[in-house]
């Protein structure tokens, strides 16, 4: 079935007007908004002209490299301007995110795109989990990478990175960290640095195995 | 003899000694010319040395796409096991040197850490690839990687490449091997090859 076709099947579902089709971008897609991506993605999978039995990918999109169209603005990207020098102050990103969903039906043998797009101080999208279940590691991963919070996700851990990582690198107003957990990521060689990963804090209390005297 | 080494000129003493890069009197051993030509004499420290560069045994210890290059070297055809680094043992506690073969991300640098604190002394690291060395890659954007084994390391030889190929690993562990030598870690050439050289017309 043609892009279009869903589309229209899609809409009678949601209702006029709330969904946005763009026919002749390179992959068609919708957008719909995001308050019913899972009631959207219930319909696509359980429609029997339709079957959209697999999400192939999910993806979280940091709107603020990009233009209205979706093509990327300017070359600047953390905390880079578009010359390649360093920001002086920390770059502020305005921006909103949004998450892809790219449907495949292996019986219906169609493909199909759907959008959600959110303001950068909400950041948070409902999950679909509940429709796939392979977007739990998807939304695991754009929660990590991105800082898209995914609602009623079963379990919203870090997929990739530490638990005590700080910040989202994906982010377009991410730093770049000198160092994580005492791990130094840029600084001084060993010989000037001598790297020791448990090394107790100055101030931390002697434990019992500080020998005793005499 | 290398196939790419000139042939020595007509007549030239093509002995053991003019082809060594160093006196063997000075450098290596002493042999002591006497009627029974039974006995050396040497140094502990040249003995220890040559015994420490003789058997250089790797752990086996590979982080991205340059251990695929690190397993060829250690393979048939290149065979590592030539120069008495082939054995890589699964344990830090019976290895000599580690060869930090791909990127170092922040995670897997405190797990190298506490592979290189469980090798016993006297240790060795060979930082192999551009992650490894610098970032590589990496270096600008990525915010996961260490800029650098020697950062969490002390690092012996560095060995360029992106990755390198294994004739680059070998040449990185015999300049570890001049290094254990207590030699500058330079390839020289042999004295018949530097004096036919003078003797090209162009050559000053």
């Amino acid at each position: 079935m043609e892009p279009k076709a869903i589309f229209d099947l899609l809409v009678e579902h949601l209702g006029e007007g709330s969904a946005e089709f763009r026919e002749h971008d390179i992959e068609p897609w919708a957008c719909v908004s995001a308050a019913r991506i899972a009631d959207a993605g219930t319909f696509l999978r359980d429609d029997p002209r339709l079957e959209f039995n697999q999400l192939m990918c999910l993806s979280g999109i940091d709107w603020d490299g990009l233009d209205e169209n979706g093509k990327g603005k300017s070359t600047a990207i953390l905390g880079y301007t578009g010359d390649g020098v360093p920001e002086d102050s920390d770059r502020i990103a305005e921006g909103d995110f949004g998450v892809a969903y790219h449907l495949y039906s292996h019986t219906q043998r169609h493909k199909f795109t759907l959008r959600v797009r959110v303001k950068r101080d909400v950041a948070a999208v409902p999950t679909v989990s509940g429709v796939w279940s392979t977007a739990s590691w998807h939304e695991r991963e754009a929660w990590d990478l991105v800082g898209i919070r995914f609602a009623d996700h079963p379990d919203l851990r870090r997929m990739l990175l530490s638990e005590d990582w700080e910040g989202h690198p994906l982010r377009k107003d991410y730093r770049m960290p000198d160092q994580w957990s005492g791990v130094p990521l840029k600084g001084q060689p060993y010989s000037e640095n001598p790297f020791t990963p448990d090394a107790p804090a100055a101030d931390a209390p002697a434990g019992d195995d500080t020998p005793a005297e005499g | 003899m290398s196939p790419t080494t000139p042939n020595p000129p007509e007549g030239y003493d093509v002995s053991r000694e003019n082809m060594l890069d160093f006196k063997v009197d000075d450098q290596l051993l002493e042999v002591v010319e006497t009627d029974a030509k039974n006995f050396i004499l040497t140094t502990v420290d040249e003995v220890f040395n040559w015994a420490r560069l003789s058997s250089i045994w790797p752990v086996t210890f590979g982080l991205a796409c340059c251990a695929i290059e690190m397993m060829a070297t250690s393979a048939t055809r290149y065979d590592i096991d030539r120069f008495g680094a082939g054995a890589f043992r699964a344990t830090p506690r019976q290895a000599d040197l580690m060869i930090v073969s791909g990127t170092v991300t922040a995670k897997m640098a405190k797990r190298l850490k506490l592979i290189y604190d469980q090798m016993p002394e006297p240790k060795w690291v060979i930082a192999m690839g551009s992650c490894a060395i610098g970032g590589g890659p990496y270096f600008k954007y990525g915010y996961h990687v260490v800029k650098g084994v020697d950062f969490i390391v002390p690092v012996d030889v560095y060995v360029p490449g992106c990755p390198p190929r294994p004739e680059v690993l070998l040449e990185g562990l015999m300049r570890l091997q001049d290094k254990i030598r207590g030699r500058k870690g330079k390839f020289r050439a042999p004295k018949w090859v530097t004096d036919y050289a003078k003797k090209i017309p162009y050559r000053k």
